[in-house]
């Protein structure tokens, strides 16, 4: 019998959660075997610490579960809030560490409260669709994969008719998935997972297709990856040719997909700003913010794209008033660049850095450049600096 | 728990605190063991970490730390904290935890108390920030 919820490292510290979890137990434990009371009156740390207790038992206890499950039924006055919020807690904190035994256990209970509709399952099901990882081929994580997807077809009919935006966001992942698992061909064990993913994926498109639509435009460039797999062409075709056979209200064309924004995706600027302060060496971070810049110093609006510029501003922009630090230094580093770069051509790259800088207000990427230009906070030669760049002359 | 600011240099082992580490030096043989000097720090302060044995291959750059019973004290003339014998280092998390450069509690000149030989107390600040692991900007 295992006491463990995580494998440790040697100089590794135990989780305070899987303490607190396992303390619970250890003092609940006389209270965990029959005879139970027939009337249980808890207060509420009293419930919720019963509720910890019982979860450590159901992960670390196989042999005992099917009387630890009862013994929750039997207790539970919230609709299971408490305990699938310690598990939605568990799976964000810990997953990665959880030994495999307690990691099939874990799937099982959640199996069950989707089964009894427990309040907070659709969170449970999402946050172990975030440890559904891309690119990782470890039997673990195809273990998971397949149980997940597994869950999906099992309880289609119930998540339909109760949480049907978890089924979206299980679209989502699948379809994301799918491009690794279709990559590989000679395994057994990833063909038969394909297949159900591939089966899953379908069901949700040609059956419930008004929520895919709910995932935007993305969901074309997922679809276009698989575009390969036949069942994947064939709805990309009926896409294009047969709109009205998915019988979506308001679905009639796919540009109608294309103008639906896909939400909460991190932008660019956002990843660059942080990769911009995790350099270590100097010389690295002045190497990224040329690569950042490299397009503006020579940028002619009949041939460059305005995407290669926006994340530059866009990350300058938006630090104002946070991050003013990541401000400063990209501004200075532009306008130093523009003086040293290439000091025998510098009427291009200030050219290139003007037109750059009035393409960015002329698409809207930014409404003006004021922002930058009259922001009190930026030091004001950098700002008098700008302000002649932005008319296409340095002195 | 003590803050990094408040250690002192002392021959006991009685230093009860957490730091991230910051950057580890190389990892060097004294005699038959493996030795590793890195840079940690917390909210309050940074200091140079000794690493001993295994504890050099177990911790990385990013590593949030525990010590237990540690002490900070004098090797060949190099003021270090390190777990030591009787002390313990531990892993308790990674990556987010704010912290500061300056002072280097291994960069102050101590002295003995005039009024009680015992104790140390700061006398000169040699460096603001590590010779050692000198700040990048």
């Amino acid at each position: 019998m295992t006491t463990n919820l995580t494998a440790r490292g040697t100089y590794e510290a135990e989780n305070p959660i899987e303490i607190s979890l396992r303390e619970d137990f250890e003092f609940l434990k006389p209270q965990l075997s029959p005879p139970f009371p027939l009337t249980v009156l808890l207060t509420q740390e009293e419930y919720f610490n019963l509720n910890k207790a019982l979860i450590f038992g159901i992960l670390t206890q196989p042999h005992l579960v099917k009387l630890h499950i009862k013994h929750l039924h039997a207790i539970i006055t919230d609709g299971y809030k408490s305990f699938t919020c310690i598990l939605v807690n568990i799976v964000n904190e810990l997953y990665a560490k959880l030994i495999d035994s307690v990691k099939i256990q874990l799937i099982w209970v959640t199996k069950e409260m989707v089964d009894v509709l427990a309040i907070g399952f659709d969170e449970l099901l999402v946050a172990l669709l975030r440890q559904c990882l891309n690119g990782d081929f470890s039997e673990g994580n195809l273990w998971l994969c397949l149980e997940m997807v597994t869950l999906f077809l099992t309880f289609w009919d119930c998540l339909l008719d109760e949480e049907p935006l978890v089924l979206t966001k299980a679209l989502y992942v699948f379809l994301r998935l799918l491009a690794d698992h279709c990559r590989v061909s000679s395994n057994v064990v990833i063909y038969a997972l394909k297949r159900m993913e591939v089966e899953f994926c379908v069901l949700l498109l040609r059956e419930r297709f008004s929520l895919c639509l709910n995932i935007g435009r993305d969901l074309i460039r997922l679809l276009q990856d698989l575009v390969h797999v036949p069942e994947f062409k064939g709805i990309l075709k009926d896409f294009l040719l047969n709109p009205k056979q998915f019988r979506a209200d308001g679905f009639g064309d796919i540009s109608q997909v294309y103008r639906t924004k896909t939400p909460n995706i991190v932008p660019r600027w956002a990843v660059i700003g942080w990769l911009l302060k995790s350099c270590k060496k100097s010389y690295v971070e002045a190497n990224l913010k040329l690569a950042l810049f490299y397009d503006w110093l020579f940028f002619d609006e009949n041939t460059d794209n305005v995407m290669n510029i926006e994340p530059a501003i866009l990350l300058m922009v938006n630090s104002i008033p946070k991050y003013m630090e990541v401000t400063h230094t990209l501004l200075e580093f532009l306008l130093i660049v523009v003086d040293n770069y290439d000091i025998e051509r510098k009427d291009i790259i200030i050219k290139g850095v003007s037109r750059a800088l009035s393409t960015l207000v002329k698409k809207g990427v930014i409404g003006s450049l004021d922002v930058l230009i009259r922001c009190d906070i930026i030091s004001k030669i950098l700002r008098e600096m700008l302000g002649k760049l932005v008319i296409g002359h340095v002195g | 728990m003590q803050s990094l600011e408040e250690i002192v240099p002392a021959a006991s082992n009685n230093i009860n605190t957490k730091f991230i580490v910051l950057e580890k030096g190389r990892i060097a043989l004294e005699g038959k063991q493996k030795m590793c000097l890195a840079l940690v720090a917390d909210e309050t302060a940074a200091v140079h970490f000794q690493m001993w044995g295994d504890e050099c291959d177990a911790f990385e750059t990013g590593d949030i730390i525990r010590l237990e019973n540690s002490i900070f004290s004098y090797n060949r003339n190099n003021l270090l904290l390190r777990a030591g014998k009787r002390g313990k280092a531990e892993k308790v998390g990674e990556f987010t935890m704010a912290f500061v450069e300056t002072p280097n509690m291994s960069e102050i000149r101590w002295v003995p108390d005039p009024s009680n030989s015992k104790i140390y107390v700061p006398e000169a600040v040699i460096s603001p920030c590590s010779r050692v692991f000198p700040p990048m900007h």
